[in-house]
């Protein structure tokens, strides 16, 4: 009754006519978020790539352009690629122990905490606690339980034995692990809980039938549950690695890129250059550079890891 | 029959005694960070930088807070933080609801081209975008001011995502009911659409809330003036309080994170359960 559609008769036959599709009023509901997020996206984008052909310094208002200079400097420039491929390197670092930190932790506790009382629940709602809390903020509650003089962690050492104090932020090794630590803290939760709800949807049948076959444990999870997990695993492997390789926040509390650009991760070089060294056109190709690796490892790894994941039928 | 029933249950039992054990282990782990703040936040200095580890202060000192509020403008910071997170929640919400019923029941000309571009903007991270983003907000003089540290957050494509995915669930027939009496699109929007779709309505709110509150990048970007500052950036700025001198006050920096985190908690208080199921029902779509 409420469909519009409406038919005439051409020789004898009805022809229905296309009912009224179109309607502006949808057009322009969705129109402002649209436009506010080609605004902040892309438009920027197109500016990021516009800036890397210029001169453009932080305290300047005017600015040249200089064809390829800065992209030529990214590459050739003996300062540039130390600090480029030191970056990197640190990013793919962290990205890698981040991610094995927080699938395959989140995956044992998730087994762990996959009983449904209200204690565990209790529990579980604990540990999932620090993902509400800033990073920034968790950053600084590490920063003092790492100090070195009077930190909790070195004097806890100390009860076992270690009586030289270990500094955490200032060695370069250990830098990262203690960066590691806090994020692996803060997001393990998140990747319990998800793992925790694509358990409790896999069907007790599975595990019934096999035991029945003879598997052990060891078996039906190999067997089973990762295979019926890897739908959750790609989708948890996805938002790490993205979010991973976006790391500023931590390291910006907790080592602000040091001990000598030992934790420097990308995001933290990008703005050291914009705005330590006001040096906007070199931030920008860096910048560029990171948003090409992030799409192309993005693109790839979907695309790969599609073939290998099994869906629940 | 009964001693090998009894028998039989204890072996499982010792198994979840154990599983207990370790879970109860992991849990005191997790939670000690959290535990430090708050007993830290209540020492004087002597118990924080003596020679013995304090584990909880003799008498609780509450004077770490007053001083943190008189230190720096504290409350100032969380008026700031509150502003801004509620202009992003409202924007947030209002056009990623709008966008999200156009994308899912609307019918116009480039649908789907457009809706391609929201998912695109997934793609692009702030991380990548700041730098002209901040050259814009500088231009048009919104540097240090609530809109510039808005316009970061203003819009979320996940928003629109999540949204019009739960629309999509609405059955047609009651769009067209409601059109058939005359009910207009925001009615039909707000109405039908939004109550309707209410988990999902609370998982996009809470989510925008919490990344508002705990904002930092962005914020720390785009805002020099100190009467600005977010409590995120705000409270770094305890650390160096002492004439600019990275310094060890941690009794009244840890006072100071826990009066910023206190506001999160009792939202996680009121709205755990929304929250816990809202994040894995996200992740699941």
């Amino acid at each position: 009754m409420a469909k519009k559609t409406r038919s005439v008769e051409v020789n004898g036959r009805q022809i229905r006519l296309r009912p009224e599709r179109y309607s502006w009023s949808d057009f322009f509901m969705a129109l402002p978020a649209v436009l506010l997020l080609v605004l902040t996206t892309y438009y920027p984008i197109a500016k990021l790539i516009n800036i890397s052909f210029t001169d453009w310094r932080l305290t300047s208002r005017t600015y040249e352009y200089v064809g390829l200079k800065n992209w030529i400097w990214l590459f050739t420039s003996k300062t540039s690629t130390k600090y480029l491929l030191n970056s990197i390197k640190v990013t793919l670092i962290y990205t890698f122990f981040n991610i094995a930190i927080d699938l395959g932790l989140g995956l044992v506790l998730a087994h762990l905490f996959n009983r449904l009382t209200k204690p565990y629940g209790a529990m579980r709602a604990l540990i999932f606690m620090p993902r509400y809390i800033a990073m920034s903020t968790c950053g600084i509650i590490f920063l003092w339980m790492f100090n070195t003089d009077y930190g909790v962690i070195n004097r806890m050492l100390e009860w076992a034995g270690v009586q030289n104090h270990i500094n955490w932020l200032g060695d370069g090794k250990l830098a990262l692990t203690s960066i590691l630590i806090l994020t692996g803290w803060h997001g393990v939760g998140y990747s319990m809980m998800i793992y925790l709800s694509a358990l409790l949807g896999i069907s007790r049948d599975y595990y019934e039938a096999s035991s029945l076959d003879g598997a052990t444990p060891l078996q039906q999870f190999r067997y089973i549950t990762l295979p019926l997990l890897s739908p959750t695993s790609l989708f948890l492997f996805i938002t790490t690695f993205i979010s991973s390789m976006k790391v500023y926040q931590s390291v910006d509390v907790m080592t602000g890129g040091g001990p000598r650009q030992q934790t420097e991760v990308m995001v933290y070089y990008i703005y050291r250059l914009a705005f330590d060294d006001n040096r906007i056109d070199r931030a920008s190709v860096v910048a560029l550079l990171f948003f090409v690796v992030l799409l192309i490892v993005t693109a790839s790894t979907m695309r790969i890891t599609n073939k290998n994941v099994h869906y629940e039928a | 029959m009964m001693k090998k029933l009894t028998k039989h249950r204890r072996l499982p039992r010792i198994g979840l005694i154990v599983r207990t054990a370790a879970a109860v282990m992991i849990t005191v782990v997790m939670v000690f960070p959290l535990f430090w703040m708050l007993s830290t936040s209540l020492k004087t200095e002597s118990e924080v930088m003596g020679s013995t580890l304090v584990f909880w202060p003799s008498v609780p000192q509450l004077e770490n807070f007053t001083y943190v509020i008189n230190k720096v403008p504290f409350f100032r910071y969380m008026l700031n933080t509150a502003v801004v997170t509620a202009m992003q929640m409202a924007s947030e919400l209002l056009l990623g609801i709008m966008a999200a019923y156009a994308f899912s029941k609307g019918r116009f000309r480039g649908k789907h081209l457009l809706f391609i571009v929201v998912l695109g903007a997934m793609m692009i991270p702030l991380q990548v975008t700041f730098i002209p983003l901040y050259i814009m907000v500088a231009q048009v003089g919104m540097m240090s001011t609530y809109w510039g540290i808005w316009i970061a957050g203003a819009v979320s494509s996940y928003t629109i995502f999540l949204l019009r995915q739960a629309f999509m669930g609405v059955d047609d027939s009651y769009i067209e009911a409601a059109q058939v009496d005359g009910m207009s699109k925001l009615g039909i929007l707000f109405k039908i659409m939004v109550p309707m779709c209410k988990p999902t309505v609370i998982t996009v709110a809470l989510t925008a809330f919490m990344n508002g509150w705990n904002n930092y990048f962005w914020p720390k970007v785009i805002v020099k003036e100190q009467n600005m500052y977010l409590l995120t950036v705000g409270i770094q700025k305890l650390r160096t309080s002492y004439g600019g001198e990275v310094t060890n006050n941690y009794h009244q920096i840890m006072a100071g994170v826990l009066l910023s985190v206190i506001p999160v908690f009792i939202v996680f208080a009121i709205f755990q359960k929304h929250m816990l199921s809202g994040f894995t029902k996200a992740a699941m779509k």
